[in-house]
């Protein structure tokens, strides 16, 4: 009684092991490529082979035979041995788009070919850290460039080259609701850059780009009014986080930007007793003298400029240009988040602490699906946004928060 | 896997050494060497830098806006519109416009053009077709119909040179041939100031010169990959997107399909792939990479001599004429197939290049990815003016194969373009056809960041 009971258990857990395992996606193609084969070679007997030229794990295969023999089954050809005079020779095959079943049905000298395809599935990354651990999320994808954004209730405002994006949020994540065109006097630049803060003064934002200046007012979320005009105004680079929600930023600190290139000039508002080289970045840090601009400048060199001095920092040699401040209360509370200097497929970003003048690191880097082209920290200043350009030169604005370990 | 392998060769920048990396420096000069001339049509490096098309391939072969902002398809393929650019010039300060772009088009194609007419509508221009035109917009992304000013009016500079590309003629030649930024370019100032391009340079003296830091871009063969990356040169790759084929004459005595389809048979890919050009390219019998279709298996790359006698029936054809282009390696690659061929009884003898002849071993290079559009521009390649109208597998594969079962063109390798650079370039990418994408090139000592430091 109690043998049979386990044989039930044992049977009744293999049955919903297979359930759970059958993958869907693989019913549709194979019925569909059977119904194929049975068309051109009737009701009969046929060796059925298959061969995997695809990046399908094998473990799939016998899944994928059964399918096939099954529907083929249905449809009059009984897949047999060896000494059926037919053959049904079916390749497992992909390009760079999708997956390709080729099935050659072979009748003597006469060769047919069927073929279907497959969506491919995604590959979805894993990411492993120590110490502080920064995570990812992915905020949206889109094909055109994205140079900044920013989020305000369910709407989230994307500054591109030639255009700013208001995009509205629901179930189905963020949708784009208007279209505003930057009309450009100067002729571009090859490496864009823009910051979109919100607005001091209005319901809204303010956005800077090279040579251009844009701001947006809103009544309600799918009336927005955008104007912009050409200047040479500094950007606002860096600012105290927001005490709360509901407030705006403290002052930020400004800076001059080169619009026929793409770094700061090194002339900053309000002045701080000391000269900045031109630079590609800046961030805030918490110092025990009170606040250091941490700049990196536009020859690879980071640099602190606090105490009225101008200081080098060591342990940035894997540092891009790229970096922004996160508040996460972790360890020394602020960290800078540097994207890597290499430039492989795959940036990273990774947290570093200046307990002295030498960055060390706080975090495993966290690998990013492809080059990070923009950082900055958000109003509240606990995480940073990321737009990453992926190899296949889709933009995604990543949202990067840390956890204390 | 595939997917990796084509991402991790599509998206391929130059190693460097392992300084922190900074956003692109602006200024420097970029020294370029190649075998062939600058401008030569249609694809000199030159020419690519000068000139626009009305939409280009990205790096992954899709159609992008170029002169062209927007575009639609009606009437079944038979009726495209293209929308200019507004505020383009080019380098001489001329307005972009439909009347130029259409005297251009004009220029380019004559009365072999893929549309009958083609006419102004405003700021747009409209082609229009008997047949229809699947991919138009991919196919006018092609070198060869690239934008220049017909009618430059200073009776100067070449008529092929003045574009609206990234980089122009300076206004007082120098003795180098050289090219500068082109301040107001459409999609951004290129990063570096200049550009010197030395062609009719030979491979040897290219390596030289890069070794001896007295240039920075030079061209490496498929055949020697192996040799510039034992020499330790820093070598970019593309995926295999050149295609060397034989094309078969369909007159003469071979007029019979029989005997091209005996030719088939008879030529050794495998030694070709092996000894010729050191196992670089993709053995194929097919138009189309796997990477693009995933089908390329069907079409059999095996050599069959004993079934290339057979299909000869005792037909001892006449001396048959090979000919390819000069490139040593393609000589020596002409020369093998014609041993291949003896073997299978025919009597063949390489040509001159000039010479007219009954097979030509030649290269043509895929830009577009989308495989319709690939289809349809290797086929016009080769004198198939019909478009391809199918776009999904089956019927694509249906195309291919009644093509090459004509056995007019013999598929033999894919094989890869590859550049060596100095340790000074950065950021370099390839297009789809393999192209280097100059424009976009940054140098590691740019006045720039060499400014910063002093």
């Amino acid at each position: 009684m109690k043998l049979a009971a386990a044989v039930l258990l044992f049977i009744t857990g293999l049955m919903s092991l297979i359930a759970s395992a059958t993958p869907s996606q693989w019913e549709q193609p194979a019925a569909s490529l059977a119904s194929q084969i049975a068309e051109i070679l009737g009701p009969g007997q046929a060796r059925l082979t298959i061969r995997n030229n695809s990046s399908l794990s094998t473990d799939e295969i016998p899944l994928i035979r059964r399918l096939l023999e099954a529907d083929l089954k249905t449809r009059g050809v009984l897949a047999s041995g060896a000494e059926a005079a037919n053959t049904i020779r079916v390749t497992l095959s992909e390009n760079q788009r999708e997956r390709l079943w080729v099935a050659e049905i072979i009748e003597g000298n006469e060769t047919h070919v069927a073929m279907v395809h497959v969506d491919s599935g995604a590959v979805q990354p894993l990411q492993a850290s120590s110490g502080i651990t920064l995570r990812k999320q992915i905020f949206l994808t889109v094909p055109d460039q994205v140079l900044s954004a920013f989020e305000t209730g369910n709407t989230l405002i994307l500054v591109e080259p030639e255009e700013i994006v208001i995009d509205a949020g629901n179930a189905q994540g963020w949708q784009p609701q208007q279209r505003f065109s930057i009309s450009h006097k100067a002729a571009q630049t090859r490496d864009p850059r823009a910051v979109i803060l919100s607005s001091s003064s209005i319901n809204g934002f303010e956005a800077s780009l090279p040579g251009t200046a844009c701001s947006g007012s809103t009544q309600s979320t799918n009336d927005w009014s955008i104007r912009c005009h050409e200047s040479d105004d500094p950007w606002p680079i860096v600012a105290e986080p927001a005490q709360d929600s509901s407030s705006n930023n403290a002052a930020p600190i400004k800076a001059f930007y080169n619009a026929a290139r793409n770094y700061f000039t090194g002339v900053v508002t309000p002045s701080i007793a000391v000269d900045l080289p031109p630079f590609y970045s800046a961030a805030l840090l918490p110092r025990p003298d009170g606040a250091g601009l941490v700049i990196s400048g536009i020859d690879g060199k980071v640099q602190l400029a606090e105490s009225n001095a101008l200081k080098p920092i060591t342990g940035t040699r894997d540092w891009g240009s790229d970096f922004a401040a996160l508040h996460s209360g972790c360890g020394a509370g602020t960290q800078i988040i540097a994207s890597g200097s290499g430039e492989a497929i795959t940036d990273s970003l990774r947290a570093y602490e200046l307990p002295a003048l030498e960055a060390v690191p706080a975090s495993a880097p966290l690998a990013m699906d492809g080059t990070v082209t923009a950082l900055w920290t958000a109003p509240d200043g606990k995480s940073i946004y990321a737009v990453v350009r992926s190899a296949t030169d889709q933009y995604e604005v990543d949202r990067v928060t840390a956890t204390c370990n | 896997m595939l997917r990796q392998l084509a991402i991790s060769a599509l998206l391929i920048a130059c190693a460097l050494p392992a300084v922190a990396r900074t956003r692109p420096h602006y200024g420097g000069t970029l020294r370029v060497e190649t075998e062939g001339d600058p401008l030569q049509r249609p694809d000199g490096t030159a020419r690519k830098l000068l000139l626009d098309g009305l939409t280009q391939l990205d790096e992954h072969g899709t159609v992008q806006p170029a002169l062209a902002i927007r575009w639609t398809s009606e009437n079944n393929d038979h009726r495209w519109q293209f929308w200019l650019r507004p505020g383009v010039h080019f380098h001489n300060g001329a307005t972009l416009n439909s009347t130029n772009v259409i005297a251009a088009l004009t220029a380019i194609c004559g009365s072999g053009c893929p549309w009958t007419t083609v006419q102004p509508a405003g700021a747009s221009i409209v082609f229009i077709s008997d047949s229809p035109m699947p991919n138009l917009d991919a196919l006018i992304a092609e070198d060869a119909y690239r934008i220049y000013l017909t009618d430059a009016g200073d009776g100067r500079t070449p008529a092929c040179c003045i574009g609206t590309g990234p980089f122009e003629l300076p206004p007082t030649p120098s003795t180098a041939f050289s090219l500068i930024a082109n301040d107001n370019y459409w999609q951004g100032r290129p990063f570096i100031d200049k550009i010197e391009i030395n062609g009719h340079k030979s491979i040897h003296d290219q390596w030289l010169d890069l070794t001896l830091g007295r240039a920075d871009f030079v061209e490496v063969p498929a055949e020697q990959i192996r040799q510039a990356r034992e020499q330790r040169l820093t070598v970019i790759t593309s995926p295999p997107i050149e295609l060397l084929a034989l094309a078969v004459t369909d007159s003469g005595v071979l007029g019979n399909p029989t005997l091209r389809a005996s030719i088939a048979l008879a030529v050794d890919r495998a030694a070709l792939s092996n000894v010729i050009f050191q196992k670089q390219g993709e053995i194929t019998a097919s138009l189309l990479p796997a990477s693009l279709t995933g089908y390329s298996f069907l079409f059999s790359t095996e050599r069959d001599v004993n079934k290339a006698h057979e299909l000869r029936g005792g037909i001892t054809p006449p001396q048959l004429l090979l000919s390819t282009e000069a490139n040593p390696t393609m000589q020596l690659a002409a020369q093998r197939i014609a041993l291949n061929l003896h073997e299978a009884g025919f009597n063949v003898q390489l040509a001159a290049p000039s010479q007219h002849s009954d097979m030509m071993l030649v290269r043509r290079r895929l830009a577009p990815r989308q495989p319709q559009a690939a289809l349809t521009s290797m086929l016009r390649g080769v004198g198939v003016q019909s478009p391809v109208l199918a776009d999904q597998p089956a019927g694509l594969y249906r195309e291919e194969r009644e093509f090459l079962d004509t056995h007019t063109l013999i598929p033999l390798l894919y094989l890869p373009r590859a550049y060596a650079v100095s340790g000074r370039v950065r950021d370099l990418r390839l297009a789809s056809d393999g192209t280097p994408l100059l424009a976009n090139v940054a140098l590691q000592d740019a006045p720039d960041a060499i400014g910063a430091t002093q």
